[in-house]
């Protein structure tokens, strides 16, 4: 199974909130869709009014049904509106002449894609789904009232630009200089933060519909490793692979071995705020 | 040129084990691993563990039999000499 590539389906929804303290509380009387990946990530950095979150999500609302390995947009592409993932992973890739490609991001249910992307003339890199996916492409306009109009979503887009470039540091030290199975595990680690803060993963579960191939583009690693280092993590009794469920059996360790710290996730900002 | 392989045991940290080393006049330049059944459909398949000079590739195929990884190791020899 490990070295099949793991047909896409859309990562379904968990609800966390009953698993995680560390997400915000819901509200007594929830009158808006708590189940609103763009609304809890942006909640998750700084306070929001009710009209903001009934804003967002109007303007997430509608989101398209877009399949497995297709690109929202390409490198070269004019940047015709900020692209927004509600359900599955989608990625930033870039590829070489030769067709080597390496990942350099994944996008996952709330993440919205280069807000002030209007600035430049044309992509540099290409953003294409790995599983199928839900997409809201909001126009460029909108989003300049959003950031004109509304200082706490704007607040909250911005330190969501921040974390992701973050992130991309984060994933840059990854391939310098960790190991393969460490490269591995901090990945995972990862994603069930990011997942769990929208709600997407439980304690210790997610939906996890990346390919293995995918994972060794990501990493800087053959499918050959990828696979010893999944399969090592399986040994040690740290995860469980299930069709395209993650189960994490060792948190602690999993943690342990990728040195995971996630303070780079920037997600006690809300206390700041 | 002649390449000879010797049959070697490497310690992968994982069930690939049974390996050849790949000697082109003499020199090393790489190491081939066979893929254990851990590798389900690519199980029995070589796989280039490791590269030297032009053998070096990180997006190597993986190959069906020796006779096949030898002949991809020529080619990326010769590709180099014919650069120089």
């Amino acid at each position: 199974m490990q070295c099949e590539s793991v047909t896409s389906l859309p990562v379904c929804p968990i609800d966390a909130s009953q698993t995680d303290p560390a997400l915000p509380s819901p509200p007594p009387t929830p009158r808006f869709d708590v189940s609103n990946p763009f609304v809890r990530k942006l909640e998750g950095f700084g306070p929001l009014r009710d009209a903001d979150r009934a804003l967002l999500e109007r303007i997430s609302a509608n989101a398209q049904r877009i399949g497995p390995r297709v690109d929202l947009i390409r490198e070269g592409d004019t940047p015709d509106g900020v692209i927004l993932i509600m359900e599955g992973i989608a990625c930033r890739q870039k590829h070489r002449a030769n067709g080597a490609r390496h990942i350099t991001a994944y996008l996952v249910p709330g993440d919205a894609c280069d807000l002030d992307v209007a600035l430049l003339t044309q992509m540099d890199h290409t953003i294409t789904t790995l599983s199928t996916c839900r997409v809201v492409r909001l126009s460029l306009d909108l989003v300049k009232r959003l950031m004109d109009e509304h200082p706490a979503i704007a607040r909250s887009l911005r330190i969501s630009t921040l974390v992701d470039e973050a992130t991309l540091r984060e994933w840059l030290v990854n391939v310098g200089c960790r190991s393969a199975i460490e490269r591995i595990a901090h990945l995972l680690c990862e994603l069930l933060v990011r997942l769990q803060i929208v709600g997407f993963a439980s304690e210790d579960s997610y939906e996890f519909p990346v390919t293995q191939l995918d994972l060794a583009d990501t990493v800087g690693l053959s499918n050959v490793h990828v696979n010893r280092s999944l399969q090592e993590l399986r040994r040690q009794g740290v995860i469980e692979l299930r069709g395209r469920t993650l189960k994490i059996l060792d948190h602690h360790r999993l943690k342990s071995i990728a040195e995971f710290n996630a303070k780079y996730l920037h997600l006690g900002t809300q206390a700041a705020a | 040129m002649t390449m000879k392989l010797q049959p070697v045991q490497i310690a992968t940290g994982s069930n690939d084990r049974e390996s050849r080393l790949v000697f082109e006049d003499g020199m090393l330049v790489a190491v081939l691993v066979l893929l254990s059944g851990e590798h389900d459909a690519h199980a029995g398949k070589w796989f280039l563990e490791g590269g030297f000079g032009p053998v070096k590739d990180v997006h190597a195929p993986l190959f069906d039999d020796l006779e096949t990884a030898k002949a991809w190791i020529s080619t990326q020899l010769v590709d180099i000499t014919s650069r120089d």
